[in-house]
C-alpha cells in the first residue's frame, strides 16, 4: 500500500502568549513575549539564579469547556489539553454531538471513532498534582505538632482523591480520547522537550500507514507549582536564562549573549491531522501537509546534546529523505532554539552543515519560552501556520547571531514551500517533522 | 428548619456533580439509588461540598449521608458549629 497523505486541518493552542491559536499567532508576529518576575513567594524556599519566567495568561476555564468540577479533578496539563483539543476540533470544522451529558462526552460527527487516534506528548504529565498531594501528605501531620501551624507554607486544602488520574502522564491522551469518544490508538510520548514533535510524527505515521484516518496530536505541559520547586530543578541544573539588565531582552536564542532558556509555566497545542482525501471530501481547509518524520537517539548524555551533532544530522537528513525531498528544498527551519549555550551552538552548526544559509531560521521559544513537552506541538502548529500564511515570526531579541545563518530578523511575509520543525530532548531524543505548503 | 441558602447551595452542588435535573433533588431523594451517584461521583461530591463550604468532610461522616436531606442537615450543623468556613 502506498503511503497516504496527511494534512493538518485544525489547530488549538494555549501558551504564555495567549489562550487561543489566534492570540498566540498574533503575539508571535507582533513580537510580544510573556516575561515576568517569578512569584515572590517562591523565594521563601530558595534563591534561584534565574528570576524570570513566562507565565500563562489568566485562563477562563469554563469558557474553554472545563467545568468547576473538572477543575477540581484534573491536573492543569489535562485542562490545557482539553481546551486546546476543543479549539482544534472546532477549527477543523468538525461538529461534535453530545454523547453523555453526565460524563460530558461528545461524538465527532461523520467520523468513525475507532478510526480516530490520539498522540500526545508531555514531559512530566501531572507533576504539579503529585506535588500538591505530596505536600499535603507530609505537612498535614505537622499541623498538629507545631506550636504555630500558621507558620507552615500554604498547602492544598485536601489530599485530592483524583490525584492518581491527575498525575499520570497518559492523562493528556486519555482525556481528549474520552471527551471526543475516540476509540483508535491512544498514545502518550514522553521524550521531554521533544515529546510533542515525536507525538506529531507518530500521528503522521499512523495516518500515512492507514492505521487511523484522523488523529489529535501535539503536546501539553504544566510546570507552575506553587512553591517553584519544578523551576528550581531546571535552575539548579543551570539551564535557565539569567536576566542581566533587562528581563525583556534576556531570552535570546542564537545570540552571543544568550544565557539559557526561559522557563514557561506551561501550554498545550493540539493539531487535527487527517488523511488528505477524506479531509478534501468533507471540504476541510488544510494548513499544511505533513510529508516526513524521523527520530533517533544520541546515546550520549542524559542532559546534554552529543557535541559533534552527528546523530542530529543523521536524524534531520532522514526526515528530509522521508519527505521525498533534498536538503536544498527546505525553506524554513523551526529550530529547537532554546537559548542555552550548548543547544544553540550545536544546532546552528548542524543547520549550517546540512542546509547552509539558504533557509529561514527562527526560534519560537524566543517568544513562548520553553514549554517543555508542549513545545514540539506548539512549534509544529507555528510551522503549519507559517506555511499556511506564508508569514513567520522573528527570532526575538537576536542581535548578534552566533553563526551566519538566515535568521528571521523581522516578522512578515516569506515564501515557504517546505519546512522542518525539530526538537532535541534531555535524555538524547531527537525528532523532526517536515511539512509542505498546500499547493 | 435548615437555612434555605445552604439548601440551595447543596442542591446546586449535587446538580453540578451528578448532572441531574433540579426538580429531582428533593430532600428525601437517596443520592446513590435515586440520583444515580456511583463511587467516583460520591468522592467528587464530597470534594465539591468541601470546596463550596470550605473545611473538610471526613470519610465516616461522608458515608453516613444517604439522602439530600442528610447532606443539608449535616452541612447546616457543621456551619452552625463553625467547623466549616
Amino acid at each position: 500500500m502506498s503511503r497516504r497523505r496527511v494534512v493538518i486541518t485544525g489547530i488549538g493552542m494555549i501558551s504564555p502568549l495567549g489562550t487561543s491559536a489566534g492570540e498566540c499567532w498574533s503575539a508571535l508576529l507582533e513580537g510580544r513575549p510573556s516575561v515576568a518576575a517569578t512569584p515572590a513567594s517562591w523565594r521563601q524556599y530558595a534563591e534561584t539564579a534565574s528570576t524570570i519566567w513566562a507565565p500563562l495568561p489568566p485562563i477562563d476555564w469554563p469558557a474553554h469547556g472545563i467545568s468547576r468540577i473538572e477543575q477540581m479533578q484534573l491536573d492543569t496539563s489535562g485542562m490545557l489539553t482539553l481546551a486546546a483539543s476543543t479549539e482544534a476540533i472546532r477549527d477543523a470544522g468538525i461538529a461534535a454531538s453530545l454523547a453523555d451529558p453526565k460524563k460530558k462526552t461528545f461524538r465527532l460527527d461523520g467520523l468513525a471513532p475507532e478510526r480516530c487516534g490520539v498522540f500526545m506528548g508531555t514531559g512530566v504529565g501531572g507533576i504539579t498534582s503529585f506535588y500538591g498531594n505530596a505536600v499535603n501528605h507530609v505537612m498535614s501531620p505537622l499541623k498538629s505538632v507545631l506550636a504555630d501551624p500558621t507558620s507552615l507554607p500554604p498547602m492544598p486544602p485536601r489530599f485530592n482523591p483524583f490525584g492518581v488520574p491527575a498525575m499520570m502522564p497518559n492523562a493528556v491522551s486519555a482525556l481528549p480520547g474520552i471527551r471526543w469518544s475516540l476509540g483508535g490508538p491512544n498514545l502518550t510520548f514522553s521524550q521531554a522537550c521533544a515529546a510533542g514533535t515525536v507525538a506529531v510524527g507518530h500521528a503522521f505515521r499512523a495516518i500515512a500507514a492507514g492505521d487511523v484516518d484522523v488523529a489529535l496530536c501535539g503536546g501539553a505541559e504544566y510546570l507552575g507549582d506553587p512553591y517553584g520547586g519544578i523551576f528550581r530543578g531546571f535552575d539548579i541544573a543551570r539551564t535557565l536564562v539569567t536576566e542581566g539588565s533587562d528581563p525583556q531582552r534576556a531570552n535570546r536564542p542564537f545570540d552571543r549573549d544568550r544565557t539559557g532558556f526561559l522557563f514557561a509555566e506551561g501550554g498545550a497545542a493540539v493539531l487535527v491531522c487527517e488523511e488528505a482525501d477524506a479531509a478534501r471530501r468533507r471540504g476541510a481547509r488544510a494548513y499544511a501537509e505533513i510529508v516526513g518524520y524521523a527520530e533517533n537517539f544520541d546515546g550520549y548524555s542524559i542532559m546534554s546534546i552529543e557535541p559533534s551533532g552527528t546523530r542530529i544530522v543523521a536524524m534531520i537528513e532522514a526526515a528530509v529523505r522521508d519527505a521525498g525531498c533534498t536538503t536544498a528544498d527546505i525553506d524554513y527551519v523551526n529550530t529547537h532554539g532554546t537559548g542555552t549555550a550548548v543547544n544553540d551552538e550545536i544546532e546552528s552548526a548542524v543547520i549550517d552543515q546540512i542546509f547552509g544559509s539558504k533557509p529561514l531560521v527562527n526560534a519560537t521559544k524566543s517568544l513562548t519560552g520553553h514549554c517543555i513537552g508542549a513545545s514540539g506541538g506548539l512549534e509544529a502548529a507555528v510551522t503549519a501556520l507559517s506555511l499556511a500564511h506564508q508569514t513567520t515570526h522573528a527570532c526575538h531579541n537576536l542581535e548578534q547571531p552566533i553563526r551566519d545563518l538566515r535568521f528571521v530578523r523581522a516578522a512578515g511575509p516569506y515564501r515557504i514551500d517546505t519546512a522542518i520543525t525539530q526538537s532535541f530532548a534531555f535524555g538524547g531524543h531527537n525528532a523532526a517533522v517536515v511539512m509542505k505548503r498546500i499547493a | 428548619m435548615p437555612d434555605t441558602g445552604i439548601q440551595e447551595r447543596v442542591a446546586s452542588t449535587i446538580i453540578d456533580v451528578l448532572k441531574v435535573d433540579a426538580d429531582l433533588v428533593g430532600s428525601d431523594k437517596r443520592i446513590r439509588e435515586d440520583l444515580g451517584s456511583d463511587s467516583l461521583d460520591s468522592v467528587t461530591l464530597v470534594m465539591a461540598l468541601e470546596d463550596e463550604f470550605g473545611g473538610s468532610i471526613n470519610d465516616n461522616d461522608a458515608k453516613s449521608l444517604t439522602t439530600v436531606g442528610d447532606v443539608v442537615s449535616y452541612i447546616s450543623r457543621r456551619v452552625e458549629e463553625k467547623s466549616l468556613a
